[in-house]
């Protein structure tokens, strides 16, 4: 059963059961109540009557004849009936051997009439009884004259009692039936209405549910489930959140593929090209040498993709030990090697280092200088400088290497780190690389504890920062 | 009537390489090595075939395919990507073949081949010294009279011509002419070749090629 549904027949019975018990009882009570005044009143004229019988007794007992006293008897009957006429008052006398003095009732007497048993003097008894469509309340007392036993029935028709409850009961039917309509009208409205809020919620879980992750439930209340909405509109955020992160690291990992797949087909396209034209064609000198050297070379570019490759998977995963060394020294170091690297392209590398002690990875700073050196010099051309600066800045320590190059386009520099990236798609020209060189390089720095930024303008070269982090916050092993 | 390939590829040994083998079968070619320079030599000149690299620079394959559409001229494309998302996106783009990289000289002249004839443009009759092929016909003829050949061996001078220069093996011939489900022995291919050549009077031009296979030289 639903929730709203449940809201309100329960209300709606609580309602019924509550509003017409209290309505009887109220009903009931009032009832109670004007039979109790009418049977009040009865029984005060009961007693008055009695009082001036008694105020005649002596008198009769002067005169002693039955007759007069049946007369006087009679009489004060007749008045005290004329007197109350309107009423619609009953008077019944009878003697000690139950004959009818007076009678004005016009009905029949009842036959067994219970209130007379253990009748004494100066006591009233009374009892309700129903006489046909009347309820007639009968008080009875007995007045002694004269030694005789005179009993006085004292009816009054109460009816009108029972019929006004009758008529409260009619209309609180009519008011019941009136009040329990607008009531489920009202609890129809009120329990929709606190339900809607739950139904939309559950709308959005559906459509969140069939991928859409950024819906979000539009709830304005501050109750409970205004208070839920908000935690169920940041649960999608989080969920959204993640969601978009993984996608984000899916697509990395799919370009990875699909970068890595192109630099490891396209040399071995022309290697298997080149052997198979070499192996089924007619043999041509000058076309042999030329496919032997493009077997060559691109073999060689396979051979420095798997080694980049393996150093970017190493550094992954990879656990180094940082030591205190000086970076200064480590460039000193590489010198020779990389005059020997740039002096093909005629170019020229310039050293200022300041010194500078801090945690490295030989190795690893070999392979960062290496990379960046070479990147450098795929710009340059001949007769251009590299420089290799070392120096303190307040940020840190900064490794810089300058060239005067072509530079890098705005739009490529937030890309260049993305393994197999490279700006200059056409690799018609230089041939060597594969695009890893900056991945490398941004995985040294991070295990250095280090940042790399790019400042580039065209065509006036770029300047590359590796800014250590002061020393005295480091760790020291990594 | 030579044919006319425009190869689109940015890598330049492997543009080279189909230029090279695409030559021996007597394809004309132009080389360009990125997006725009490609419909720029298309709005000047008329191919009957374009091979095409999907990862090139300043415009890639893709887009170039959409607005060369208009040409009307086949496409096939070349790429190293072989995700089947890439090649339904490819063939949907209206591109006639697709060849992932790295892939034999002689599958994609086969391609080459298959496209040009659907587009009409392949010869009917082949041309080479004193033989002539009508392969409507499936008719040989020498000097003006008809030789009486085997379905086998016609199959196979086809071959041979459609690759002259390049030499194939015993198993790509048993392929190419008996069905990839033939489990004969390389001895079929020796035999047929040694009639071919006796019929056709090409014992200099089906030269036996040392460790591989026949090739048919000019």
């Amino acid at each position: 059963m639903k929730l709203w549904l449940k809201i309100y027949l329960f209300s709606i019975l609580v309602f019924v059961v509550i509003f017409n018990a209290a309505s009887i009882m109220v009903i009931e009570r009032s009832h109670n109540k004007m039979l109790g005044q009418a049977i009040d009143v009865a029984l005060s004229q009961n007693m008055s009557i009695h009082s001036s019988v008694d105020a005649i007794v002596p008198i009769l007992r002067i005169y002693d004849s039955i007759d007069y006293e049946k007369t006087v008897l009679t009489r004060i009957a007749n008045e005290f009936v004329d007197k109350n006429s309107d009423q619609k008052i009953y008077l019944d006398i009878t003697d000690d051997s139950n004959r009818t003095v007076f009678n004005n009732s016009g009905f029949p007497m009842p036959a067994e009439r219970s209130e007379l048993g253990n009748l004494i003097n100066n006591r009233i008894h009374y009892i309700l009884r129903d006489m046909g469509s009347k309820t007639i309340l009968f008080t009875a007392n007995i007045t002694d004259i004269n030694h005789k036993a005179y009993v006085f029935t004292y009816m009054k028709d109460v009816t009108s009692v029972y019929q006004e409850r009758v008529d409260q009961y009619k209309f609180f039917a009519q008011v019941d039936l009136a009040a329990c309509l607008v009531f489920m009208m009202i609890m129809l409205i009120v329990s929709k209405s606190l339900t809607r809020s739950i139904d939309r919620l559950n709308r959005t879980a559906k459509v969140i549910a069939q991928g859409n992750f950024s819906e979000r439930v539009q709830l304005k209340s501050r109750d409970e489930i205004g208070v839920l909405g908000a935690s169920f509109n940041e649960m999608a955020g989080v969920v959204e959140d993640k969601i978009i992160e993984l996608e984000r690291i899916n697509e990395e990992k799919q370009r990875f593929i699909n970068n890595f797949t192109h630099e490891l087909k396209t040399p071995l396209t022309s290697i298997i090209g080149y052997a198979n034209f070499l192996r089924t064609t007619k043999y041509k000198e000058e076309l042999f040498v030329d496919g032997l050297n493009v077997i060559y070379s691109e073999g060689k570019r396979l051979e420095s993709l798997s080694l980049k490759l393996m150093d970017l998977i190493l550094l992954k995963k990879g656990h180094f030990q940082l030591e205190q060394q000086s970076l200064h020294k480590i460039i000193a170091e590489m010198k020779p090697a990389l005059d020997i690297m740039v002096k093909d392209k005629g170019v020229q590398v310039v050293l200022d280092c300041q010194d500078a002690n801090l945690l490295l990875e030989t190795d690893l700073i070999k392979v960062l200088i290496f990379n960046l050196v070479d990147n450098a010099l795929k710009a340059s051309s001949a007769g251009q400088t590299v420089a290799l600066r070392n120096f303190w800045r307040e940020d840190g320590c900064v490794l810089a290497v300058m060239d005067q190059g072509i530079g890098i386009a705005k739009e490529h520099q937030d890309k260049i780190f993305e393994p197999f990236y490279m700006a200059d798609k056409s690799r018609t020209g230089s041939g060597s690389g594969a695009g890893l060189g900056l991945a490398i390089c941004q995985n040294v720095a991070d295990i250095h504890n280090a940042s790399i930024h790019i400042s580039s303008r065209m065509p006036h070269g770029t300047i590359v920062e590796v800014i250590f982090a002061p020393t005295d916050t480091e760790s020291g092993s990594r | 009537m030579t044919k006319r390939i425009l190869i689109v590829e940015d890598e330049i040994h492997i543009s080279n390489i189909i230029k090279m083998n695409l030559n021996l079968v007597h394809y004309e070619t132009v080389e360009v090595y990125d997006g725009l320079a490609a419909l720029d030599v298309l709005k000047q000149e008329k191919f009957n075939l374009i091979l095409l690299d999907v990862m090139i620079p300043s415009l890639d394959g893709f887009e170039l395919m959409e607005r060369i559409k208009a040409y009307g001229t086949p496409v096939i494309f070349l790429t190293a990507k072989n995700s089947v998302y890439d090649k339904v996106k490819g063939l949907k783009l209206g591109a006639e073949d697709y060849m992932v990289k790295p892939f034999e000289a002689i599958e994609l002249l086969a391609r080459i081949e298959t496209v040009l004839r659907r587009y009409g443009t392949e010869d009917k009759v082949i041309t080479f010294q004193h033989v002539q092929v009508d392969l409507d016909k499936r008719e040989v003829v020498i000097q003006g009279e008809p030789v009486d050949m085997t379905p086998k061996e016609y199959n196979l001078l086809v071959v041979l011509l459609k690759n002259k220069n390049i030499a194939l093996t015993r198993e790509q011939f048993l392929e190419k002419v008996w069905g990839v489900d033939y489990y004969g022995e390389t001895r079929t291919v020796d035999m047929h070749i040694k009639s071919l050549r006796k019929k056709l009077n090409l014992h200099e031009q089906i030269k036996t090629i040392y460790k591989i296979g026949y090739r048919l030289e000019e």
